[in-house]
């Protein structure tokens, strides 16, 4: 069995390579179309003098030829600097940093709710298979599946503020806020619930189905049947053999799922006007905002490669019999 | 998504219960309904979607011929509805299609070949595994700008890495068997076993997989569009939803109709996808 | 103060002076104000806080609170001071002297003096204003002889500056602060020291900016309220709702969707101003590349106006907002506006048979004609409206493909070498005067290859150039006016643009919010003496 250590200097330099092509893949893809960034802001900034542009260039670095700016680029990001966002007007890695909070609150908090209720309800139709208790869990898991994002954000804006007036239906705090920690915090969460729940609803299905079929593999298996047949109580079977097991293939999923979510956080931030990445990076490919985007991508990819790695670890911590060369 | 899909889809071996035949023929029912709709929606409509037919905003059920009403530019939601079926569904094959030929290349190619070949190709669609794909698809399609053609390739772009990733571990497993074996030895042509011999065994396992794709693109499709990142000359759904946004409060069909279509459609053609698993998985087939 | 201030701008030979009086129109103080309480209004997440270096419109908005101007002007566009005492024009238009309030401080405490002055003209103005580029393009030197006078050497005469001396147009920035350092990417512009009524306290980006009273603001008891809190809300829909919880009491150019404003006003507590958006002059219109071959006999352009039914256009896509407009000078600009000028009516025969005339026979699908429009890439408008052309020309056999893009392949496309496009709907502002913000999309000379909204018809006649040159250089007032309606009658018959609407760039607000709109550019102003009723 390899070391730890080994295990994980290869994996990090696998990580790294996949990160770098990543950034090659996005910095090509970018530059390929007419226009640039200094177009934009002449435009939104109402045409100005054929020479506003070009200046713009100058500053920017943008009248290098392509090579040269992309061994700039690549030379900074190896000293981890993402660069200028020239749209924002600060550090890229400032302005990922000023949002990346509300995007991983939302995200963390749908990836929670996924995975509970998901394994919660994957659970219990697992253990009650074929019976009507396990048909209505795969209805809905079914329902949740086939539900456009957006279209559900609209329905619960419709029901929840609209027609009901229970909930905000968008921002991430009621504006001009000003009371103790706890009312702050409060707050929060109320304004969480709705975009929280949109963007959990296809992953929670996901991982419930999963979880449905994995504790029906894993109920079959000898070592369950072994503990059944010591006179273990059904409820400790589950408990002790079954549901660590089964979750195993739901850990990998939700590594995977990471970039997908990143994805929904953009649409989930548009309908609920979340202060989050999702939005800005939405308004960065518009402006051609290079930089900004070729660092939201760096980050979201390395935030990829980060949950996987730690999906790994968790596996092998879970289950020590599966070998780190997987 | 993709992956989500794909790895519950055939990594999910049911073998307890298949699920009921009248469900999976069911859905197969409905969607022939809605491609129905879609090819024939030239004959109800032959003028096309984009004329005025009533005042605007009429709501659904209140002038005659106009069921589900008008939108914002007085066009019948019907006839909308009908040719964004095209869209949706032309989308949704056309860039699985274009995937599953990606992916089967490319998987092929890794399993056939191995070495630092299977190498190289693996660490490239890890790669474009690890894009976040919804962000990537955005990016394609508005660097360069949205039409049938770019969505479609766009989403292609971000499906093919599982299909590449089964088809190399059929190979893979394939080609250690004994016809295979046994073919390598009577000296056939490696092009003629590839074409001949393996490839027609991972068919079965490609054709769940893309079921289940097909379904996913909609929904990115969709999402495009309600982004206002669809193609601006047809009729699609998630553009629908999007436009009825605006007057959400005053016309809620404007995005509730098209929202359930997009809903109907995608259920379907994951119930269909699921009975094609249980049919077609050659995990499942003992 | 009687002096009309377009005077100034058409370069009249004769010395022009202000008297340095002070306070707005007194019908601004009809009602006594209530002092303190917090203002909350919504913007668009600016790039920055400061107008000096960019003329983005979420900027300009909120710049002025944070940053006086020399001049601030009121609703019939004379100028009032503000940081100066007196802005002078010489004889040749060539020197302007400009002579600063005394006791003046930045909100860092620093004294304001000539030598920021001369600093942001010299190093910020003509160097990094997008428009500042051309306005003081002939700028020389500016001679700062004592601490509160600046005097600016032109070296052609510049009597137009008198127009552009307000804080969104020549924002004099602190020196200390911006001496030696890369310009663009001062930290200050995110986070600046200014000498306006409110001072910035801070910035959480994507929620919202804080800004409180200044308290040594020059003018006694300004400004009224204790705090302006900023909140940057994209969503127009989530506007619209934090509206109607009157969680918000204000937002200007055009910031929910069309529908919800009219929803909204019939709200008792919320109002749609008919004011403070008259220095915009913003409309909207159709270009037409004229290089095309089929595009340049002047009837097929005649035919697509006729085939478009714009009065329904405002009806259902504006949500009767605007209306019809006639040509490219906005009704609102009134001193030169004329709507004696040819007029294209809804009158799809008509437009069949100029079609016919200009020999576009249909094919066997009934097709007479294929055509690209690009839509502006900017909200949602414009797409509806492209959707809305479509389906109108299709009726008269004009097939329509809409192109979408982004922002970036959209101006290469419209304004690049090459001038890819057939139509693209659009909208301009027409700004105060047609020389500045009308002149741009019909003169010859301002046909430039990578200028966004240059002329991107390519239209270019001698006689139009005739006209726009002669109305630009007149000096008698009268005499310009019938240039500028020769001008609109030329236009709507030449059609290299077709007019589609003239478009209230307006705001909405809640009606405790009093006094808002003091100055033609209305929520760009300082709202030094914007108060909330009880």
């Amino acid at each position: 069995m390899p070391s730890y250590a080994s295990f994980l200097i290869r994996r990090l330099f696998q990580s790294f390579l996949i990160v770098v092509g990543i950034v090659i893949i996005n910095f090509v893809v970018l530059n390929i179309p007419p226009g640039d960034m200094a177009d934009v802001m002449a435009g939104t900034a109402g045409g100005g003098d054929p020479g506003y542009a070009d200046a713009l260039r100058e500053e920017f670095g943008l009248d290098e030829p392509i090579t040269i700016q992309f061994v700039n680029y690549m030379t900074s990001l190896l000293r981890l600097d993402l660069g200028y966002s020239f749209t924002r007007n600060m550090p890229v890695m400032q302005a990922i940093m000023d949002r990346l909070g509300a995007t991983l609150l939302l995200m963390s908090t749908a990836i929670l709710l996924a995975f509970v209720l998901g394994v919660l309800m994957g659970m219990i139709a697992g253990k009650n298979a074929g019976k009507p208790l396990d048909a209505v869990i795969s209805v809905l898991a079914l329902i949740g599946y086939a539900t456009p994002l957006f279209w559900l954000g609209l329905l619960l804006i419709l029901l929840f503020t609209i027609n009901l007036g229970w909930l905000p239906s968008g921002g991430m705090k009621t504006i001009g806020m000003r009371g103790p920690w706890w009312q702050q915090w409060l707050d929060i969460g109320e304004h969480l619930i709705l975009p929280a729940f949109t963007l959990a609803v296809f992953y929670l299905a996901i991982f419930a189905r999963l979880m449905r079929s994995s504790v029906i593999e894993v109920a079959g298996q000898d070592f369950v049947r072994t503990a059944r047949a010591k006179g273990m109580t059904e409820g400790r079977v589950y408990l002790r053999h079954v549901t660590a097991n089964a979750m195993l293939p739901v850990l990998t999923m939700l590594g995977l799922q990471i970039g997908g979510m990143l994805g929904g956080s953009v649409v989930v931030e548009t309908i609920f006007s979340w202060p989050g990445l999702g939005r800005m990076t939405y308004d960065a490919i518009f402006a051609r905002d290079v930089n900004l985007l070729l660092g939201v991508l760096f980050m979201s990819s390395v935030c990829v490669v980060v949950t996987n790695l730690l999906v790994d670890l968790l596996y092998s911590w879970i289950d020590p019999r599966i070998g780190l060369n997987g | 998504m993709t992956d989500a899909a794909v790895t519950v889809a055939t990594e999910t071996p049911l073998r307890r219960r298949k699920r009921p035949r009248a469900v999976f023929i069911s859905g197969i029912a409905m969607l022939a309904l809605i491609a129905l709709a879609a090819l024939t929606a030239g004959l109800f409509w032959p003028a096309g979607p984009w004329v005025a037919a009533g005042e605007p905003y009429t709501p659904p059920m209140t002038a005659p011929g106009l069921p589900l009403g008008t939108d914002v530019l007085g066009r019948d939601v019907a006839a909308m509805l009908a040719y964004g079926a095209r869209v949706s569904m032309l989308i949704g094959i056309a860039s699985t299609l274009a995937a599953a030929i990606l992916g089967i290349v490319i998987g092929a190619t890794a399993g056939y070949a191995r070495g630092w070949v299977d190498d190289a190709l693996m660490r490239f669609t890890e790669v474009f595994q690890t894009i976040p794909s919804f962000m990537f698809v955005i990016v394609l399609v508005v660097i360069f700008t949205p039409t049938i053609a770019t969505i479609t390739l766009a989403i292609a772009v971000v499906s093919w890495p599982p299909v590449a990733r089964l088809v190399r571990a059929e190979f893979l497993s394939l080609s250690s068997r004994e016809f295979v074996q046994s073919c390598r030895l009577i000296g056939m042509h490696p092009a003629r076993i590839v074409f001949a011999e393996i490839l027609p065994n991972c068919f079965s396992s490609v054709i769940v997989v893309s079921s289940v794709m097909v379904a996913t693109a909609v929904l990115v499709e969709a999402g495009l569009s309600f982004l206002g990142l669809g193609d601006p000359n047809t009729a699609s759904w998630g553009g629908m939803v999007a436009n009825g946004k605006a007057v959400i409060r005053s016309s809620p069909y404007l995005s509730i109709i098209p929202g359930f279509a997009i809903f109907v459609l995608v259920l379907c053609i994951n119930v269909v996808g699921e009975g094609l698993n249980d049919r077609l998985n050659p995990r499942m087939r003992n | 103060m009687e002096i009309n201030r377009r005077l100034f701008t058409l370069g009249l030979g004769s010395a022009v002076a202000w008297p340095a009086l002070g306070g707005l129109t007194t019908a601004a103080y009809a009602q006594s104000p209530v002092m303190g309480g917090t203002l909350r209004i919504i913007l668009s997440e600016p790039v920055g806080l400061v107008s000096a270096v960019s003329s983005q419109g979420p900027i300009a908005q909120i710049s002025p609170k944070i940053f006086d101007g020399l001049v601030e002007y009121d609703l019939d566009m004379n100028p009032q001071p503000q940081m100066a005492t007196s802005v002078e024009m010489s004889d040749d238009a060539q020197t302007m002297t400009v002579v600063l309030r005394e006791g003046l401080t930045w909100h860092d405490g620093e004294p304001i003096t000539s030598a920021d002055v001369a600093f942001s003209a010299m190093e910020v103005w003509s160097q990094f204003h997008p428009r500042g580029r051309s306005t003081y393009a002939a700028l020389t030197e500016v001679e700062t002889p004592d601490e509160l006078t600046a005097i600016f050497k032109f070296s052609k005469p510049s009597a137009f500056v008198m127009n552009a001396l307000n804080a969104s147009e020549a924002q004099v920035v602190p020196k200390h602060i911006y001496e030696g350092t890369d310009i663009l990417t001062n930290p200050n512009n995110l986070a600046p020291v200014g000498s306006g009524p409110f001072k910035f306290v801070e910035w959480q980006q994507g929620e919202y900016i804080l800004l409180e009273k200044n308290e040594n603001y020059w003018k006694e008891d300004e400004p009224y309220l204790d705090q302006i809190v900023v909140l940057l809300i994209a969503d127009s829909a989530s506007r619209a709702i934090a509206f109607e919880a009157q969680e918000v009491e204000a937002a200007g150019a055009i910031p929910v969707s069309l529908a919800d404003a009219r929803r909204l006003e019939e709200l008792p507590f919320i109002e749609i101003p008919e004011s403070g958006y008259e220095a915009y002059g913003n409309n909207n219109f159709m270009e037409v590349n004229v290089r095309r071959e089929y595009l340049a006999d002047p009837k097929v352009r005649q035919a697509i106006l006729h085939a478009l039914d714009r009065e329904a256009m405002i009806k259902n896509v504006y949500f009767e907002f605007g209306k019809v407009a006639t040509g490219p000078v906005p009704s609102t600009i009134s001193t030169y506006y004329t709507a004696d000028v040819p007029t294209y009516e809804f009158d799809t025969e008509k437009a069949i048979s100029l079609l016919e005339e200009a020999g576009f026979t249909p094919d066997g699908s009934g097709v007479r004609l294929n055509l690209t429009l690009d839509p502006l890439p900017y909200g949602p408008i414009y797409p509806t409206v492209a959707a809305s052309i479509k389906q109108q020309l299709a009726v008269v056999g004009i097939e329509v493909t809409i192109r979408s893009a982004d922002a970036a392949t959209y101006y290469q496309r419209v304004y690049g070498e090459g001038n890819d496009f057939d139509l693209t709907i659009t909208g301009a502002s027409a700004l105060t005067d047609p020389t500045i913000g009308v002149q741009r999309f019909f003169w010859s000379k301002n046909i430039i290859a990578g200028v966004p909204f240059s002329n991107a018809s390519g239209y270019a006649d001698p006689e139009m150039d005739e006209i726009l040159e002669s109305a630009a250089a007149e000096p008698d007032p009268a005499k310009r006016i019938e240039l500028f309606h020769k001008f609109q009658v030329k236009a709507a018959t030449d059609l290299p643009i077709l007019p589609i609407n003239d478009m209230p760039y307006f705001a909405v607000k809640n009606t405790r919010l009093q006094n808002s709109e003091v100055s033609p550019y209305g929520f760009g102003g300082s709202f030094s003496t914007a108060y909330l009723a009880e």
